[in-house]
């Protein structure tokens, strides 16, 4: 993304509110897909951040932190849920700009969150 | 020159004197004729209604393929399946913002409503977007040589005119984002 700046994030914590935050984010541990969205060098951090507080309705601050995740690791899971969500989560990606794809959570390296740590 | 947009009374509001007005709608027109799609003989009316699209293709120009991504990163099959089903109304949603920036560039007065603003920030990612993949920016390190490009006189062939249209772009979608935000935190 653009422009870079220092990084930071703590995983623990962006699990934590995801448990917490809304309706888009099921937490079930049989819910096997991720949204991820990927890294690219034009994408302004700000828009980013931007669209995960608009269109998932996550805090200023969770939108933050899967920000820097994306900027600092290339990727980030900024949802998951049932196959049907998150496809209709990156159409929506899609439609802002934003280059997101799915995969099913157990092919992912990162583990999506707590309740659906490397099961299936 | 360009007053960066910003949140007040009014709501969001900029100022673009006539000659960037011209250069952004030219801009916003050319991503608008990437994405329209040529009327087909023998199409299915009832499938275009809704949104298929069974005829739909990878596509092969770059920049076009930046905004209409696989939705899959290793499965050529997934991804095609499920831009028959999605791909035209992503085309769909792409164009009427990109429409609706350029006919906001027609009045007199810039002012946005928060759902005009969301538009125009997804018109000028767009807009970036393709302008990013003309100027061949790879990577990080592509990305700030062409933001160093800042001064007019540099503007010697056209890459570098392409590049500091890009960095008008860029400057002006970060003034919005900045201000949608300011929108959003006066609301809450």
């Amino acid at each position: 993304m653009s422009p870079s700046v220092a990084y930071g994030t703590d995983i623990d914590e962006r699990t934590k509110a995801a448990e917490q935050s809304s309706t888009d984010v099921l937490t079930a541990p049989d819910i096997p897909w991720n949204l991820v969205i990927w890294n690219d060098p034009v994408n302004l951090m700000s828009y980013v951040s931007f669209v995960f507080q608009s269109y998932f309705g996550y805090s200023e601050s969770k939108a933050h932190k899967l920000m820097m995740e994306v900027h600092k690791k290339g990727r980030s899971i900024v949802a998951h849920g049932s196959k049907e969500q998150v496809e209709q989560h990156a159409v929506a990606m899609h439609g802002f700009g934003l280059w997101a794809t799915v995969e099913k959570a157990a092919s992912g390296n990162e583990t999506p969150g707590k309740g659906g740590r490397q099961r299936g | 020159m360009a007053k960066a947009f910003k949140y007040g009374l009014k709501g969001i509001s900029g100022y673009l004197e006539p000659a960037e007005r011209d250069l952004l709608r030219g801009l916003l027109d050319d991503v608008i004729s990437m994405l329209e799609l040529d009327v087909r003989e023998n199409e299915d009316p009832l499938a275009a209604l809704i949104g298929l699209d069974m005829d739909v293709k990878q596509p092969s120009d770059r920049a076009l393929l930046r905004l209409l991504p696989n939705v899959m990163k290793d499965d050529d099959d997934g991804s095609l399946e499920f831009r028959q089903l999605t791909e035209r109304s992503v085309r769909e949603s792409k164009i009427g913002a990109l429409r609706a920036a350029a006919l906001g560039l027609d009045k007199d007065e810039l002012v946005l409503s928060p759902e005009d603003a969301t538009r125009w920030s997804m018109a000028l990612n767009d807009v970036r977007l393709v302008l990013a993949e003309r100027l061949d920016i790879r990577d990080e390190a592509d990305a700030e040589h062409i933001h160093s490009m800042q001064d007019w006189s540099q503007a010697e062939d056209v890459e570098s005119y392409l590049a500091l249209v890009y960095n008008f772009t860029t400057w002006l979608q970060e003034s919005l984002v900045q201000a949608m935000m300011a929108a959003r935190q006066g609301k809450s």
